[in-house]
């Protein structure tokens, strides 16, 4: 821009200031909805690879895995929700929940022996013992997300138990109240939704002494 | 840490069951423990002499977990601090307690150290300036409910340390120390 003396030469250079300000900005937020879109494209062509590998993912821990960090890198959790694609589509969701509820029933098998400490590859041992009879194998991997997602709760309803679970009324409740006799859960009768929550306070120290071995 | 003014309160007042009167003993007893210690705490540094089981109480509800305690776990909690000795109930229906976060005996010494402090061995003094006069400010007296001034007084006087006596007007009851 040629420069011109004088105030009007001041006022042009304000003026190409401002122009070239707003192309910045334009430029940015192109750059910002390209990657949105990329981003959303990568999402969907996760869900498609999902679709297609589901038994895979199911079967195999080491494919598991590594699913996981796939998802990870692109910012999906297919954990984070209960319902939705993620969970309904795969499954997922229910196993990791069986696996947790199995994993406090060990800790709470075991208490009286290790007094609440147990290595994490004991702890697949023994799941895997029970799990003999079960279609999925577990990993390492498998059981510190599935701690790691009891943890993020924090606590279930009765509903949740018997519906994942698929228990009675009576077996959940029983259950649930074991573990509150046993000081590992602590009961919330102050939701708005009128539904008792059981809390698990034991589950923060579980992932804790798992995750430290 | 959540703070309510420049309280700051403890972890488990953000923990919905605590808010939830438990019904297994060892867990009852260890959250009626924790309750217990934070209203005493609460009442202390605040200068709070009696809590109304139906008023908005502060720590009887936490709105960032949506949680209140019942009137039940009020009741509960306020009644062990009553066994203990560290609370009163003021009306037969358990609507108000007094707060004891100072035993009256405590109290009895606050007033004993004042009396000591300030010369007044020999001197007579209104109830009313006891807790709001010039020579309170800065002390513990300042503020204090007068239900309990009155019963530290009167435990004083079953000792023979002072004499409280009646003035020209309701408001005008006096002691005279005999130290």
């Amino acid at each position: 821009m040629r420069r011109r003396p004088g105030i009007g030469g001041l006022q042009n250079a304000a003026a190409a200031r401002d122009q070239y300000r707003m192309l910045g900005e334009n430029v940015a937020k192109i750059r910002t909805d390209m990657m949105k879109e990329q981003l959303a494209t990568f999402r969907s062509q996760l869900e498609e690879f999902a679709r297609k590998h589901k038994n895979d993912i199911r079967k195999n821990p080491a494919f598991r895995s590594q699913f996981h960090e796939m998802c990870a890198k692109v910012g999906v959790d297919p954990l984070a929700s209960n319902k939705g694609f993620w969970a309904e589509l795969l499954g997922i969701g229910d196993f990791y929940y069986e696996l947790g509820v199995q994993i406090v029933d060990i800790c709470l098998a075991t208490r009286p022996h290790n007094g609440g400490l147990i290595n994490l590859q004991e702890l697949c041992n023994l799941l895997r013992q029970r799990r003999k009879s079960d279609r999925e194998a577990v990993s390492e991997d498998d059981c510190l997300r599935a701690i790691s997602k009891l943890k993020a709760q924090g606590f279930v309803t009765v509903d949740e138990v018997e519906r994942r679970l698929s228990w009675t009324s009576g077996r959940a409740i029983d259950a649930l109240d074991t573990l509150l006799d046993e000081g590992l859960a602590m009961i919330d009768d102050g939701h708005k939704d009128g539904r008792r929550r059981y809390w698990f306070p034991c589950v923060s120290s579980i992932s804790t002494s798992v995750a430290d071995t | 840490m959540q703070k309510l003014g420049d309280f700051k309160l403890p972890h488990f007042f953000n923990y919905p069951p605590y808010f939830t009167l438990q019904p297994v003993r060892d867990t009852r007893e260890k959250q009626v423990q924790l309750w217990k210690e934070l209203i005493l705490d609460y009442c202390r540094t605040q200068k709070i002499f009696v809590i109304g089981l139906e008023e908005d109480f502060p720590l009887f509800s936490n709105a960032v977990i949506e949680r209140s305690l019942t009137h039940e776990a009020r009741e509960a909690f306020l009644s062990a601090l009553v066994s203990e000795g560290r609370a009163e109930w003021l009306d037969k229906g358990h609507r108000k307690c007094l707060i004891l976060w100072h035993r009256i005996q405590d109290w009895a010494d606050i007033i004993l150290h004042f009396v000591k402090d300030n010369g007044l061995e020999d001197s007579v003094i209104t109830v009313e300036e006891m807790r709001s006069g010039i020579e309170c400010r800065g002390t513990e007296l300042h503020g204090i409910d007068r239900t309990i001034l009155m019963r530290a007084l009167k435990l004083l006087e079953q000792k023979g340390k002072l004499a409280i006596f009646k003035g020209t007007s309701a408001d005008d009851e006096g002691v005279k120390f005999s130290m």
